[in-house]
């Protein structure tokens, strides 16, 4: 008897009954204390084991699981050194100007920027990989460390895009940005508008990126061509590097330190787009 | 535009990727890891094993990929999967009682901040659940912390509802039990539901 009022009362708390046995378990709860005290611990229970493992899904997925999915082994997921090329300056006769307020943006974004020295040279070039030197290993380890950080931007740039209008976003668009930064160990930093883009901030994730508290702002846009584009701003005690592109998991990834700060531009669309909006971040940011 | 990397080196864009059914289905599948994950932290205890599970769980899915099909629900497709690779995996090493009394817990780094008690708290309910029987440890996360109803989770596991109505029912008792009597305090679970 006490096993199906168990059953009963347990499936009465997840809604698994019809009208007449929830009756039956609702008269019988309003004459029995017991069952009534019997069934707040069970619901309690319940609750905190919704909460134990709550957290799980906010958790950064590993690299080798999204490759996984994708069916690619573990070699072929690993990033190839060649894929990170530094960037030069835009040529401003060239660009594509999406709005009034870029003719700024180019403008300081070019005095900001400046011509990479080595133009075409990767930035995991020269001398990194000989042995016995010093400089080379902790060159090498910061590379690995870098290439972790651009595969979570990547990873939670897919989830943006699979989870489309069902994402769970951490922070309204119109939520105060200086709280939500501090949440994310970001103070001092603000929500780039993204408007003459024709991006609209959707609001921000507060995820974790190498262990590590980031967030990952998410612009939306009618363009299908254009699609989704997330920025994850988190910090950094790397040495600051210039613009890089990087291309993983199928997206593009455009990043760049800057005093304590690192920075990953994330999109579908082609590099030259995301070269001008990581431009117009970091002026509005003043990042670079 | 002066923005150029070497021909040789030019990135491949999702776009050229052969068989568009492959890469929907892997998108599916990246989408729904994060509760797979989960999933299998519940099963297993660990956070490395429910890793390993679900890479293998996805190895598995589009081994047959073509097995799916189109309408159903593609979460419970892969719940089924984890569950099925996990039984198999536990009838392999022919498992000992105390392999499942000692689980790895991450309450870790990237954890977002918590007072201690509270996590103690939430660890003592994720260690009540490795002492739940295998079926019962399955039905409890499918139903309790992923959300399926008792049809979805019989259909996963391959039971009657009135099976996964009863284990259910054993499962939440024997880890009220377990809270009641030797695990987090009142005060713990306040804290830890508060956060």
């Amino acid at each position: 008897m006490q096993k199906h009022s168990d059953e009963t009362l347990v499936a009465y708390l997840d809604g698994e009954l019809d009208g007449a046995e929830r009756q039956h378990v609702e008269a019988w709860l309003a004459a029995d204390d017991a069952a009534r005290d019997r069934l707040t611990g069970l619901a309690q229970s319940a609750d905190l084991l919704r909460s134990a493992y709550g957290d799980i899904v906010n958790e950064p997925v590993p690299e080798r699981l999204i490759a996984a999915a994708r069916g690619e082994t573990a070699s072929e997921a690993q990033p190839r050194a060649a894929e990170i090329l530094v960037l030069r300056r835009p040529q401003r006769s060239t660009m594509t100007m999406p709005g009034g307020r870029w003719g700024i943006g180019i403008a300081a974004a070019a005095a900001l920027f400046g011509l990479v020295v080595g133009g075409t040279g990767s930035y995991l070039a020269s001398g990194l990989l000989s042995s016995g030197n010093p400089a080379a290993e902790q060159r090498l380890a910061a590379a690995a460390a870098n290439n972790t950080w651009l595969d979570n931007a990547a990873g939670y740039y897919k989830l943006v895009v699979s989870a489309g209008d069902a994402l769970t976003i951490d922070v309204a668009a119109d939520a105060d940005s200086r709280e939500a930064l501090q949440k994310a160990s970001l103070p001092q930093t603000r929500w780039p508008d993204l408007k003459p883009w024709g991006l609209n901030f959707r609001g921000a994730r507060l995820v974790v990126v190498e262990g590590r508290p980031a967030a990952q702002l998410v612009y939306t846009t009618e363009n299908k061509a254009i699609g989704p584009l997330t920025l994850v701003i988190g910090a950094s005690k790397q040495s600051d590097i210039q613009p890089t592109f990087d291309h993983r998991q199928d997206v593009n990834l455009l990043y760049w330190r800057h005093q304590g700060r690192a920075y990953a531009l994330v999109g579908q669309t082609d590099i030259g787009y995301l070269w001008g909006i990581a431009n117009d971040v970091a002026w509005q940011l003043d990042a670079i | 535009m002066s923005l150029r990397w070497k021909e040789a080196e030019a990135p491949v864009r999702a776009a050229d990727r052969a068989d568009p059914v492959s890469q929907r289905f892997s998108d599916q599948l990246i989408a729904v890891l994060p509760r797979l994950r989960r999933f299998a932290r519940g099963l297993t205890g660990s956070a490395t094993e429910a890793d390993d599970l679900v890479q293998a769980a996805c190895e598995r899915a589009l081994a047959r990929e073509h097995q799916f099909q189109e309408g159903t629900r593609f979460d419970s497709w892969m719940f089924r999967i984890v569950q099925t690779v996990w039984i198999d995996q536990l009838r392999a090493r022919e498992v000992r009682k105390e392999d499942s009394d000692v689980p790895e817990e991450r309450l870790g780094s990237d954890a977002p901040v918590r007072t201690i008690e509270a996590r103690l708290a939430l660890a003592e309910v994720r260690r009540a659940v490795q002492f739940l029987p295998p079926d019962q440890r399955t039905t409890l996360m499918l139903v309790t912390v992923e959300g399926l109803s008792y049809k979805e989770a019989a259909d996963v596991v391959g039971v009657p509802v009135g099976t996964i109505m009863s284990r259910l029912a054993r499962a939440r008792i024997a880890l009220h039990q377990h809270l009641e009597t030797g695990g987090a305090s009142r005060r713990s679970v306040k804290n830890a539901e508060a956060q």
